[in-house]
């Protein structure tokens, strides 16, 4: 019996302390949404993530497609690790959410990227964009942000002549004013590569009528100092680009790696 | 003073003249405020739909009404199915609200707001075969599928390096479609081989001919070979047993084995719909009656993919909808 008793009590703590740590990794939730795209991939997202990081620690992850939703899910703190673009993350500073950028995300060795407003050659300065459509891929308050950016103070009053048209990703956006369907698309610089590879003819017709500030691409945060589990699961993040199937799930965001902001 | 005077002069005795001239200048101020503010706020849109049960005419609707309803205009929906004689109380509704523009979506609320509103601004989407409807002035549209140059750009983004994509056509359904394709695709330097069938019967001789040329086959919207079936199995067959990936127009096919699909995506139909009506509104549409959507909707079937060994660029990762794996 006296050997029997500190066998189970080292069993029982075995027991508890890894189901306990296997809860608590339950809740261990990477948080995302992106108002800087409008591409309805969620349920592929969710899978992809879920089935790599459940395999890295047990983590999930939890896609929005909604504003609201996501900001409601910050202010209840349930999330761990908030994915989330630099623009929406310093509107939420601005309200006094105390979220930290703890790693950037990478496309080509960049951290940053600016934003063009794109036209054919034709359209000479952002005034003759009065009573035009643009488009962009984004929800419409990023999209009418940044266009406010690039127009500046100037030319700010041009904003309530132009209509936005809010298309699903950035390629869509510069192909429209190509196609005819808008008269100028707001996207990322790094976009207009990607025409310039697939459709060079159209590349050559468009000029940038202006440029956002840069800024970095998506960014994954915190709203504490990360604990020990925080930072477990922000260095499966930061690894992710280690293996075929993280980057592959990175390049669904748009990114292919992650780095440390020191 | 006396420069004054003598300026007042001559004003004094064109009086009159003046007073009509100051009297118009208020009215085309009033008309253009009417026009540029009130009116826009007041103005009526009619939405037709054929069928409002059907997911993809419900989708393009909800996203229309959201921008017109962002831009404070009123609206008054009629949805053709609800209706037991929809005909005879769309004329009347029609008559009674005046609207200032109509949009109907499917060509069945097309061909009907036509007959009784032929002289009203006219939108539509989602009509199929648009080429085929009675299109007066004033009436414009967005399409139903990209065009070819879209699709064929957004195919380059997936698959960069592949040069030869063939293709099986009825000349009598889809020869000027299938000239379009082939101007497009070699301005991006992409050869289309095309080869024209009578009839389904044809389609395993065409294949046998075709397949070994190619580097991807690409399913377009043709009835005939489309037909049945036996006819899009027969394609997949061919396809697989001479390991040549499958290009579609529609998502339907990536159950069979298509590596990739690209169509128009349903929401942006509807908000460029709602654009295109607000411009109508204000008189400012841009050229063109009928435009190409314009947003994608990206499926890739890895499954199909990773069994035919065949790479992709990975960086148009950020573009796909929808990943299909083995395990479905």
């Amino acid at each position: 019996m006296k050997r029997i008793l500190p066998v189970f009590f080292i069993f029982s703590v075995f027991i508890t302390g890894g189901y306990w740590s296997a809860y608590s990794n339950i809740g261990s939730i990477i948080y995302f949404y992106n108002p800087e795209t409008n591409i309805n991939n969620f349920a592929t997202l969710k899978t992809a993530f879920d089935t790599y990081l459940v395999n890295h620690g047990g983590y999930y992850f939890q896609p929005f497609d909604d504003r609201k939703n996501f900001e409601a899910v910050i202010r209840e703190k349930k999330g761990d690790i908030y994915l989330l673009s630099s623009w929406h993350l310093k509107a939420l500073q601005q309200k006094n959410v105390p979220l930290k950028i703890a790693l950037v995300g990478t496309s080509k060795g960049n951290t940053m990227q600016r934003k063009v407003l794109s036209t054919k050659k034709d359209i000479a300065n952002v005034a003759m964009l009065k009573n035009t459509v643009v488009a962009g891929a984004g929800s419409q308050e990023y999209i009418h942000s940044v266009l406010k950016q690039i127009l500046g103070k100037e030319q700010e009053a041009l904003l309530k002549d132009i209509k936005i048209l809010i298309v699903p990703k950035d390629i869509d956006a510069i192909m429209a004013v190509g196609f005819g369907m808008a008269t100028a698309a707001i996207s990322a610089e790094s976009s207009l590569d990607k025409l310039a590879m697939i459709n060079p003819n159209q590349f050559r017709e468009l000029h940038g009528l202006g440029f956002s500030e840069k800024d970095y691409l998506l960014v994954a945060a915190t709203l504490k100092k990360p604990e020990q589990q925080e930072a477990q699961l922000l260095e499966v993040l930061r690894k992710m680009s280690e293996t075929d199937a993280g980057e592959e799930n990175l390049k669904l965001l748009g990114i292919d790696g992650w780095r440390a902001l020191q | 003073m006396k420069c004054f005077n003598n300026r007042r002069a001559p004003y004094k005795r064109l009086e009159p003249t003046m007073k009509i001239i100051d009297f118009c200048k208020v009215l085309i101020l009033l008309s253009a405020f009417l026009v540029s503010a009130g009116f826009a706020q007041s103005s009526k849109v009619l939405i037709v739909n054929s069928d409002n049960a059907v997911f993809r005419y419900e989708t393009i609707a909800t996203e229309f009404k959201k921008v017109l309803q962002q831009n404070a205009y009123q609206w008054t929906e009629f949805n053709l199915n609800s209706h037991a004689d929809a005909e005879a109380e769309l004329k009347q509704l029609i008559q009674q609200e005046n609207p200032a523009l109509i949009y109907c979506i499917g060509t069945k609320a097309y061909s009907l707001a036509r007959n009784y509103a032929y002289n009203k601004k006219l939108l539509f989407s989602a009509a199929i075969n648009w080429r085929r409807l009675d299109i007066g002035e004033g009436t414009y549209g967005v399409a139903n599928e990209l065009s070819s140059a879209q699709e064929i750009s957004l195919l380059r983004y997936f698959f960069p390096t592949i040069k030869n994509i063939g293709l099986l056509y009825n000349d009598k359904f889809s020869r000027e479609y299938v000239e379009t394709i082939k101007k497009d695709a070699l301005a991006l330097g992409i050869n289309i081989i095309n080869q024209p069938i009578n009839d389904a019967q044809e389609i395993s001789e065409a294949l046998n001919e075709l397949l070994p040329k190619i580097e991807m086959f690409w399913i377009i919207s043709d009835p005939v070979v489309l037909s049945s079936k036996a006819s899009v199995q027969k394609i997949f067959q061919s396809a697989q047993q001479q390991k040549k990936p499958v290009y579609a127009y529609s998502d339907v096919f990536i159950e069979q084995g298509a590596v990739l699909a690209i169509s128009a995506d349903l929401a942006t139909i509807g908000r460029q719909s709602a654009s295109l009506a607000l411009m109508m509104d204000k008189d400012k549409v841009p050229g063109g009656t009928v435009q190409s959507p314009a947003g994608s909707t990206v499926t890739l079937n890895k499954c199909a993919l990773d069994a035919l060994q065949l790479g992709f660029n990975q960086d148009a990762l950020d573009s796909v909808n929808k990943i299909v794996g083995c395990d479905k």
